[in-house]
C-alpha cells in the first residue's frame, strides 16, 4: 500500500504551487527580511496643542493635513533601528529622533507619514532626506535639510515659512500674506516659487549663477543689483507692510511661477 | 509732725482745705517751727497778691521793644548760617551794562582772538560740506572701501575658517561610526557648500565691491559652519 501511495506524494511535490509558498514562507521567516522594516503609529489628540516638531536624521517627511481634530503619526523604521518615541509637549507633539539616538552614527532611515489639523505650525528638521507637507494654513511651516533633500510645500497659506537645504529643490506651492516672512535657500538645486498673480511683496533673490526668472512678476518693479545675481526692490519700500520674500541659492536657479 | 510732712500740707492749709484737726496739729507745728512758718508767710503772701491781682499784670516799659528783643533772640538762635547768595543778574544785562573801557593791548588781543575763531569756524563748515557733496565722497570713499571691504572679508574668512577646522575635527573623530551612506551625503554636500564659497571668493577677488558675493561668501560660510555643526552630533 505504501508503494501504491509514492506515486502521490511525488506530485505534490513537483506542484509550482507548492514551490512557490516554500519560498515564500522561506522569505517572511527569514531573520533580516523580518526585521529590515518596523512600523509604529501612534496617535494624539489635539486638544490646546498647536504644534508639530520633527527633528529626524535620515528618511522621507510627509506632513499633511486633515479634517480630524487628533494628530496620526506613522512611521517606517529601517534597520538599523533608530529609538522613535513620539511625545506629547504643552502646545504639540515632538518626534526628536535625534536626540534620542544622538552618538549612534550608524543608524537606518525613519520615514515618516503625519496627519494634523490644518491649523498646525509645522516645524520639520532633518539631516538628510525629503520633506514634504501638504495644506498647512496656519502661522508657521519650516522645513530645513541639513545636507540633501528636496523640500515641497504645497497648498500652504502660512505667514511665516522657511525652506532651507543644501542639494535639492524646494517647491513651495502657496500665499504670500501680507505682513508675512518668507525665507528659502538652496546650495544646490532649484527653487520654484508659485504663487497668486495678485501677491504683492517685497523680493531679495540671490543667485551665484544668476539664473534668476521672475516670470510675470518682472514688471512688478523689480531692479537688478550685482551685475544680474539679484533682483530686489528698492529698500524704501521694505516696511510697507507687504510680503517679504528672501531667496538665496549657491548653485542653482530661481524661478517665480504665476498661479 | 515733721518739718517734712507740714511742707506738704502747708498748701492745703493755705487753700482752706484741712481738716480742723489737721489743721490744729499743723499750726501747732508752726507755732513751734520758725522755718516752716515762713514758708507758710511766703505762700499766703503770694496767694493773696494773686488774688488780688488777677487779669491786671503790669506791661513792660515798652511792649514794642521787648517783642523785638525776643524775635531777635530767637532767629539768632535758629537761623542756619545759609551761604551768601549773590544778586543774581541775567546774562546780557549785566554785559551790556559794563564799562567797556578797553586799553590798546587788550583791544589788540580781543581783535586777535576774533580772527582765530572765525578762521577755525569757516575751516569747519567747508569741511563739512565737502563730506555731503556725493562727488568728493565716492571720490574719497571708492579708494579706501575696496581695501577695507577685502581687508574685512578676508578677516572674516580666516575667522570662520577657524572654528571650521575645530568643527571638521569633531566631525572626522565621528565619521566612522556613520553609514556609508551617511557619509556618502556628507562629503558631497561639503564639497556642495565648498564650491560655493570659492565661488563667491573668485566673484570677491574680480569684483571687490561686490555685496551680493559678499553676502552668498557669509551664507555659505554659515552653512558650512552649521553642517559641520549638525554632522559632529551623530
Amino acid at each position: 500500500m505504501s508503494m501504491r501511495m509514492l506515486p502521490a506524494r511525488l506530485s505534490v511535490f513537483r506542484a509550482p504551487w507548492f514551490f512557490g509558498l516554500l519560498v515564500l514562507a522561506a522569505l517572511v521567516l527569514h531573520p533580516g527580511v523580518a526585521s529590515a522594516q518596523q512600523q509604529m503609529s501612534k496617535r494624539f489628540p489635539a486638544g490646546n496643542s498647536i504644534r508639530l516638531v520633527i527633528r529626524n536624521i535620515s528618511g522621507k517627511v510627509i506632513v499633511e493635513s486633515w479634517d480630524r481634530t487628533e494628530v496620526k503619526i506613522t512611521a517606517t523604521i529601517e534597520s538599523p533601528a533608530a529609538n522613535v518615541a513620539p511625545k506629547q509637549l504643552r502646545d504639540g507633539v515632538m518626534v526628536d529622533v535625534m536626540g534620542d539616538n544622538r552618538g549612534r552614527g550608524d543608524i537606518g532611515n525613519v520615514n515618516f507619514k503625519i496627519q494634523v489639523p490644518a491649523n498646525f505650525i509645522v516645524d520639520i528638521e532633518t539631516r538628510m532626506g525629503d520633506i514634504t507637507i501638504a495644506n498647512i494654513r496656519s502661522k508657521q511651516v519650516r522645513a530645513h535639510v541639513t545636507s540633501e533633500g528636496d523640500i515641497e510645500l504645497i497648498g500652504i497659506v502660512a505667514s511665516e515659512v522657511f525652506a532651507q537645504n543644501l542639494s535639492g529643490n524646494i517647491f513651495f506651492d502657496g500665499e504670500v500674506s501680507r505682513g508675512g516672512s518668507y525665507q528659502f535657500q538652496s546650495g544646490k538645486g532649484d527653487i520654484s516659487i508659485r504663487i497668486p498673480a495678485s501677491s504683492v511683496f517685497d523680493l531679495n533673490a540671490s543667485a551665484l549663477d544668476k539664473k534668476l526668472a521672475l516670470g510675470g512678476f518682472w514688471n512688478s518693479g523689480f531692479r537688478t543689483v550685482g551685475e544680474g545675481q539679484r533682483f530686489s526692490k528698492t529698500t524704501v519700500d521694505v516696511n510697507d507692510g507687504r510680503a517679504k520674500l528672501v531667496i538665496r541659492n549657491f548653485e542653482g536657479g530661481i524661478t517665480f511661477v504665476r498661479r | 509732725m515733721n518739718c517734712e510732712k507740714c511742707q506738704d500740707l502747708i498748701h492745703d492749709l493755705v487753700d482752706g482745705a484741712l481738716s480742723r484737726e489737721d489743721s490744729a496739729v499743723l499750726n501747732q507745728h508752726l507755732d513751734d517751727c520758725l522755718s516752716c512758718a515762713d514758708v507758710r508767710n511766703d505762700l499766703q503772701a503770694i496767694v493773696s497778691f494773686c488774688q488780688q491781682n488777677r487779669g491786671q499784670y503790669l506791661a513792660p516799659p515798652n511792649e514794642q521793644a521787648l517783642w523785638l528783643r525776643i524775635r531777635n533772640v530767637i532767629e539768632a538762635e535758629t537761623a542756619v548760617p545759609a551761604p551768601a547768595t549773590p544778586v543774581k543778574r541775567s546774562f546780557w544785562p549785566a554785559w551790556l551794562g559794563r564799562s567797556w573801557e578797553l586799553s590798546l593791548p587788550q583791544l589788540a588781543a580781543a581783535v586777535a582772538a576774533l580772527v582765530v575763531v572765525v578762521s577755525l569756524a569757516t575751516a569747519v563748515v567747508i569741511r563739512r560740506a565737502d563730506s555731503t557733496d556725493p562727488n568728493i565722497t565716492n571720490n574719497r570713499t571708492q579708494r579706501g572701501i575696496g581695501a577695507v571691504a577685502a581687508t574685512n572679508v578676508r578677516d572674516r574668512f580666516s575667522q570662520q575658517e577657524q572654528a571650521i577646522a575645530y568643527w571638521n575635527q569633531r566631525v572626522e573623530l565621528n565619521k566612522e561610526r556613520w553609514n556609508a551612506q551617511m557619509r556618502e551625503t556628507f562629503d558631497r554636500n561639503l564639497q556642495v557648500i565648498d564650491q560655493a564659497v570659492n565661488n563667491s571668493l573668485n566673484e570677491l577677488t574680480r569684483n571687490p565691491h561686490d555685496e551680493v558675493s559678499e553676502e552668498m561668501l557669509n551664507a555659505a560660510l554659515n552653512e558650512k559652519l552649521a553642517l559641520l555643526k549638525e554632522f559632529s552630533d551623530l
